[in-house]
């Protein structure tokens, strides 16, 4: 029941990204994925969450090999077994915040009504249900994360992919979402993987996998390294 | 890191300001209130309140008895606001002097052994501050946390973050470093 | 700033920015090549003394008979417009990306001068390569179609050339208008270093008020008829208003239909919101409400094209009517001929230039839709990411770009008839009288014995109102529809590109 990477090996054009990464995310698991900037953290959380397919070494969820899948199956797991958060950007700007929320469930056909319910209710948990009928471009940056994550998070994801969700807002709008998120995580027991490099941000997860030049640094905390306090 | 350099006395004049309290009743909301600091003993309670009297800025207010013990309760006195007035509106100097036992020990480590050496202590303490930082915020994001705790949590999180960025940004430099000190 | 630093500044851009100056170039081109011609056909000389006197060495009755060589350039010269509408698509592309380089070179220090020239240099020089090259165009194709048919006539006038005063005016100043309209388009640019921020409120959309402007250009052209019949041909005033609530009129209606696209987009967008039960639609519905001016905007040449297209098809109606009538009252006195030929032949010239001008601008339209696409790229590669099926955007652009433009084509339609049918209502001729000779050749040809075998016939006077070209309409509407679906299907040829992963890259 785990997502595992294995051997990953990605490049754009002459430049390597990923030079041989092996990481395992177990179920309901919170982990970090730090490193300084251009180490392939973005790059390893595209290949886990079958955005990109890596050039070798293999991807499984669940014991599926995912990085041999079809771009039209990894899109269907993305959206029903995963969910992503990126930095900023990722809302529809003519949507509302709402219509933003319900579009995964719309995908996967549920009733107009029903996923509107839905969105309401997780706009509700993130705190954010007076901005439902508000558009992107008239929230604050912290509102707009907050509704990201409750879209994210909408399907009920197995693993929730977040790349530096937290890069473009200020300590304490940053610190609230990142709190929500592990919060209604944890409840769900579902998987976390945190891209960030900041180390305040990194101390919410369970474990951290430290990535330098597109490998798994043993210097730093390593794959093997769990560390105390984690409240599970 | 920071633990040094906290003014017990005047920590004690504003508790006091908020109205008499005798020795028990001080460190008790001592500890309330700064939750995270290190634990007031009650010999430095007293030892700082014999203090404050013979300078004249506290008074007893009163004995009780309650059947226990006799218990001196103190209270503030004119000289003693003012001296809490002029502290709180002092302005602390940034930083004036970079010393940190962490700061110490890299330099030392870089003077007496060799770039491996110092690498792996700063490794290590990466990794006892990235521990401690992943204690606190969980203790942060205890349902149970009150606003005492946040805001304790958030300085201390504040500053192992910092120290944590120092210690990345060095263990990048530790090699010109280390050829610099043996130039 | 030197020369040569600003050349290497406002060359300093993406694929984006090189698409818009080749597209730039192109458009000017094209323009130059319209304006040209028109110059060519009123280069054409009057002879000397008689001022009906045709020029005799041309094919084509247009530019024969010099009253109509006018209206001849006037046409050709509209077909400009259609040009410029495309050039200022082409303008747009990529321009929030330009427009955010420039506020970076303001918050470097550059002065609003400074970066107001650096754009208008690209625009300029641009056009100015373009008119360049259609004046290239323009002088190789007179060498190469400028031989004479088997009648020693021409086909088109390459036997005149415009005055080089009016060349250099075509050539150079195209691109100096491209210039300062880039310079006007640039003020909130300029102004602020920050560039564009974000909007602060929401639109409530445009109102219905483009059909009073509609309603008062149709107004126009019923007075105008009312005007003509009271005619009683002697007074100057009465022409000059005629040609002011024609001229006005129609361009009342035009710009009321282009503007009632706008009104169109809106509503059918917060119709679309209110009925889609899918994400495609729901997609399409969010970006109609969001900025109905897009849809106004690329469909404006289309809807102008259409307009007077379908203006053209009730002209040809009347012609086609006309030509009947002739061709009833002659066989009454026994010919079989219609009316004068010149006038549906015209038509079909009519038609060429109409289909001319729907293909400019669906180019127009296939740059808006490619621009709307790459302009996007980073919402559409962010929704791919999360799971988003790309044929779910592809089909929200397709449903953002055709619903709106079927009821725009139909209004568009709908005024352009009235405004024909209001000018060109009905057809009547007069009494006739034709002399018949009921005899053989030889009888007849001899003017003494004529006379006694000859009779008059009178046709009654005939009146009669042409059909509603339906046919025709559906044509055009159906040509408009199948123009933007094509635009569409080519241009979510660049979705794939623009939703690559590497869109998403925040190192």
């Amino acid at each position: 029941m785990t997502l595992q990477a294995r051997g990953v090996v990605r490049s754009y054009g002459p430049t390597p990204a990923l030079r041989g990464v092996t990481v395992e995310i177990g179920e309901g698991e919170i982990v970090a994925v730090t490193g300084p900037s251009g180490c392939g953290k973005s790059t390893l959380l595209h290949c886990l969450a079958g955005i990109l397919r890596p050039d070798a070494g293999e991807v499984t969820w669940q014991g599926h090999r995912i990085d041999t899948w079809s771009e039209a199956a990894r899109s269907r797991l993305r959206r029903t077994e995963f969910g992503v958060l990126f930095q900023f950007g990722q809302l529809v700007a003519e949507l509302t915040a709402a219509e933003n929320v319900a579009l995964p469930l719309l995908l996967a056909g549920t009733g107009r009504r029903e996923a509107r319910t839905a969105a309401l209710t997780w706009l509700e948990r993130l705190g954010v249900a007076e901005v439902a009928d508000v558009r992107p471009g008239e929230m604050s940056g912290g509102q707009q994360q907050r509704c990201a994550t409750a879209r994210a998070l909408v399907t009920e994801p197995r693993v929730l992919f977040a790349d530096e969700p937290t890069g473009a807002l200020d300590t304490l709008a940053g610190e609230q979402v990142l709190t929500t998120l592990v919060r209604l995580a944890r409840q769900q027991n579902t998987s976390v993987v945190l891209v960030t490099h900041e180390p305040r941000i990194a101390a919410y997860a369970d474990r951290e996998v430290v990535l330098r030049d597109g490998m798994v640094d043993h210097t730093g905390l390593g794959l093997d390294t769990p560390l105390a306090g984690g409240h599970r | 890191m920071n633990s040094d350099g906290v003014s017990t006395p005047h920590v004690l004049l504003g508790l006091l300001a908020a109205g008499s309290k005798h020795g028990y009743e001080l460190k008790r909301a001592h500890d309330a209130r700064l939750p995270r600091a290190r634990p007031l003993a009650f010999g430095q309670v007293y030892a700082t309140l014999g203090r404050l009297e013979r300078d004249g800025l506290v008074a007893p207010a009163g004995h009780g008895r309650d059947g226990g013990p006799e218990r001196t309760a103190y209270a503030l006195t004119e000289e003693g606001h003012a001296a809490l007035d002029r502290w709180l509106t002092t302005v602390e100097p940034p930083m004036p002097y970079v010393a940190s036992t962490l700061f110490a020990k890299v330099v030392v480590a870089l003077l007496v052994a060799d770039v491996d050496r110092a690498r792996s202590y700063l490794v290590a303490q990466r990794q006892a501050h990235t521990a401690r930082l992943r204690e606190l915020t969980a203790v942060k994001n205890e349902p149970s946390a009150t606003v005492d705790d946040v805001v304790a949590a958030d300085f201390a999180i504040a500053h192992l973050d910092a120290d944590l960025r120092w210690l990345h940004t060095t263990l990048a430099r530790v090699a010109d470093w280390h050829r610099e000190v043996h130039a | 700033m030197r020369a040569a630093a600003l050349l290497r500044l406002a060359l300093a851009g993406t694929r984006t920015d090189t698409a818009r100056v080749l597209l730039t170039g192109l458009s000017a081109a094209l323009a130059a090549l319209a304006a040209l011609a028109a110059l060519t056909v009123l280069a054409i000389p009057e002879p000397v003394g008689d001022p009906y006197a045709q020029a005799e060495q041309y094919g084509n009755a247009l530019l024969r008979e010099p009253g109509l060589r006018g209206g001849t350039a006037f046409a050709l010269l509209l077909l400009v417009i259609p040009v410029l509408a495309l050039a200022a698509q082409c303008a747009r592309l990529g321009a929030p990306a330009r427009d955010r380089r420039l506020a970076a070179l303001r918050l470097a220090g550059a002065t609003p001068g400074q970066v107001t020239r650096l754009a208008m240099l690209e625009t300029g020089v641009a056009s100015l390569l373009g008119t360049l090259g259609g004046l290239g165009l323009y002088l190789g194709a007179r060498v190469l179609i400028g031989r004479p048919d088997d009648r020693g006539r021409l086909a088109l006038p390459t036997d005149v050339l415009p005055s080089p005063g009016a060349l250099a005016a075509v050539v150079l100043g195209l691109p100096l208008v491209a210039a300062l309209a880039t310079a006007l388009m640039l003020r909130r640019v300029t102004t602020s270093p920050l560039g564009v921020t974000r909007r602060a409120a929401r639109d409530r959309g445009p109102g219905p008020w483009a059909g009073v402007v509609i309603a008062s250009g149709l107004v126009a052209f019923v007075a105008g008829g009312r005007v003509l019949r009271s005619y009683d041909g002697s007074s100057e005033a009465t022409v000059w208003l005629l040609g002011v609530l024609y001229v006005g009129g129609g361009l009342a209606a035009m710009v009321g239909v282009v503007l009632g696209a706008g009104w169109i987009s809106h509503t059918t967008g917060r119709l679309l919101h209110r009925y889609a039960r899918r994400p495609a639609p729901l997609l399409a519905a969010g970006r109609l409400m969001a900025d109905p001016w897009a849809g106004s905007r690329t469909f404006a040449a289309l809807l102008a094209a259409v307009t007077f297209g379908a203006g053209a098809a009730v002209l040809r109606a009347y012609f086609v009517l006309q030509d009947q009538l002739a061709r009833e009252q002659n066989r009454l006195s026994g010919v079989d001929a219609g009316d004068n030929p010149f006038y549906l032949a015209t038509m079909d010239l009519v038609d060429l230039a109409i289909a001319v001008a729907v293909a400019i601008a669906a180019a127009g339209l296939l740059v808006a839709v490619v621009e709307g696409i790459v302009a996007r790229r980073r919402a559409y590669a962010a929704l791919v990411a999360t799971g988003v099926p790309r044929a779910t955007i592809a089909r929200s652009i397709a449903w953002q770009s055709t619903l709106p433009a079927v009821p725009a084509i139909l209004a568009a339609l709908a005024v352009g008839t009235f405004l024909g049918r209001a000018l060109f209502g009905d057809v009547s001729r007069g009494v006739t009288s034709t002399e018949i000779c009921d005899a053989s050749a030889d009888l007849c040809a001899d003017p003494v014995t004529r006379q006694q075998y000859t009779r008059m016939v009178s046709g009654p006077e005939v009146s009669r109102t042409a059909d509603v070209p339906l046919e025709h309409l559906a044509l055009l509407g159906a040509g408009a529809l199948a123009a933007v679906l094509l635009t569409v299907a080519v241009g979510l040829l660049f979705l794939q590109a623009s939703t690559a992963v590497e869109e998403l890259r925040t190192t």
